[in-house]
């Protein structure tokens, strides 16, 4: 056995860390964050995967967004802060995530891309609100469309925006103001096309 | 850019979020909504963003938690495996300076005496000599005798140092990660 398996457990660390101070027993804080888990990981999936229009990156970016929430000091604790907190904090990791992806220079070669990204976006698979909001949302920033989706997707307020996108929450408004007359202009252009060609 | 939200906005909204959007609301609202670009944009987008909602959360595939956890679990430990390292870290660079100021005081001692030390015959000899000379300073080792002989200090120094040197490496390979 190598010696770092017998650091004590205040060394190591365990799963109730994450869940504050108070937590005395790791098997009840492993139920809470089960839960937890069942209700926020497809609202957050479905934001990663809808804001970087990619699914395979929001399986990973999900994943480490909740190891991340786990392993970091400052996450609020189910049991005190309340699960609408720690899903907001949960957001903003995963927020931080994208934008570290996009800051990332891109070397990815198309071999590299995995055949269900493609497979996915097919036509014949789409449904109506893929058709019409995918290419919309393709030509918004991507600050754009997390906006957008935590605003309308996830009906957030500006103030939990704010917090999630790390912004001043004023100017979530008018930036939030904009991305939306931006993404109506397109969505109306792209039915009125749809409509022509049928 | 006007930025003066319509006094429906909020209504609009609401019944957005309570699923009550166009069927449950009175004529006079989708009227409105029908003649209010604000509105109207509102309604649109939230529309098409809450369909887009409900196909991304059934397309979800979550793994389960149990696997989230453990790797939580490996990362803390990790974390602190590489915490509890980096005194040993300063030892070992510790170990490494008095390597080297011993090297250099050595150089320094042996330089005085000419560049001789430096070739190979002189080290020759002084290995040859190395047992006899232990064996006659054997029975006067002590401090005081030590702290007296120049040359005591010249076979101390170095063999110290070469513990010190040895320990560090050997604590190195034993925390080292693979």
């Amino acid at each position: 056995m190598s010696w770092e398996f017998t650091l004590p457990n205040s060394w190591a660390g365990g799963v109730q860390d994450a869940a504050g101070a108070g937590a005395a027993d790791p098997a009840m804080e492993n139920e809470a964050f089960a839960g937890f888990y069942e209700r926020s990981a497809r609202p957050l999936w479905a934001y990663l995967a809808r804001s970087s229009a990619d699914p395979a990156l929001a399986d990973d970016l999900m994943q480490e967004s909740y190891v991340r929430f786990l392993c970091a000091e400052g996450a609020p604790a189910l049991a005190t802060d309340g699960e609408a907190a720690a899903r907001l904090y949960l957001f903003r990791i995963g927020t931080n995530l994208l934008r570290d992806h996009w800051r990332r220079p891109r070397a990815a070669s198309i071999e590299e891309i995995p055949e269900e990204f493609f497979v996915a976006r097919g036509q014949a698979t789409q449904t109506d609100a893929q058709i019409l909001l995918e290419p919309a949302m393709r030509q918004m920033k991507p600050r754009e469309r997390q906006m957008l989706w935590l605003a309308h997707a996830e009906g957030y307020s500006h103030r939990e925006i704010a917090k999630v996108m790390g912004l001043n929450a004023a100017s979530i408004r008018l930036l939030l103001f904009r991305a939306r007359r931006k993404i109506a202009a397109l969505l109306r252009a792209r039915a009125a096309d749809d409509g022509r060609k049928s | 850019m006007n930025l003066t939200s319509c006094p429906f906005e909020k209504e609009i909204r609401q019944r957005l979020a309570l699923g009550q959007w166009p069927d449950a609301c009175p004529q006079e609202l989708r009227t409105h909504v029908s003649g209010c670009r604000s509105c109207g944009d509102l309604v649109l987008v939230s529309e098409a963003f809450h369909h887009a909602r409900v196909e991304s959360v059934a397309a979800a595939r979550p793994v389960p938690p149990a696997i989230l956890i453990w790797r939580a679990q490996l990362r803390k430990r990790n974390a602190a495996v590489k915490r509890v390292s980096l005194p040993l870290l300063g030892a070992q660079i510790f170990a490494f300076a008095v390597a080297q100021v011993a090297a250099a005081g050595f150089a320094g001692f042996e330089a005085r005496n000419g560049v001789a030390w430096l070739t190979w015959s002189y080290w020759h000899d002084w290995f040859v000599q190395l047992p006899q000379a232990a064996a006659a300073q054997w029975d006067s080792l002590s401090f005081a005798s030590l702290a007296g002989s120049a040359w005591s200090w010249m076979v101390l120094v170095p063999a110290l140092t070469m513990v010190v040197l040895l320990g560090g490496v050997a604590v190195y390979f034993a925390t080292d990660k693979p």
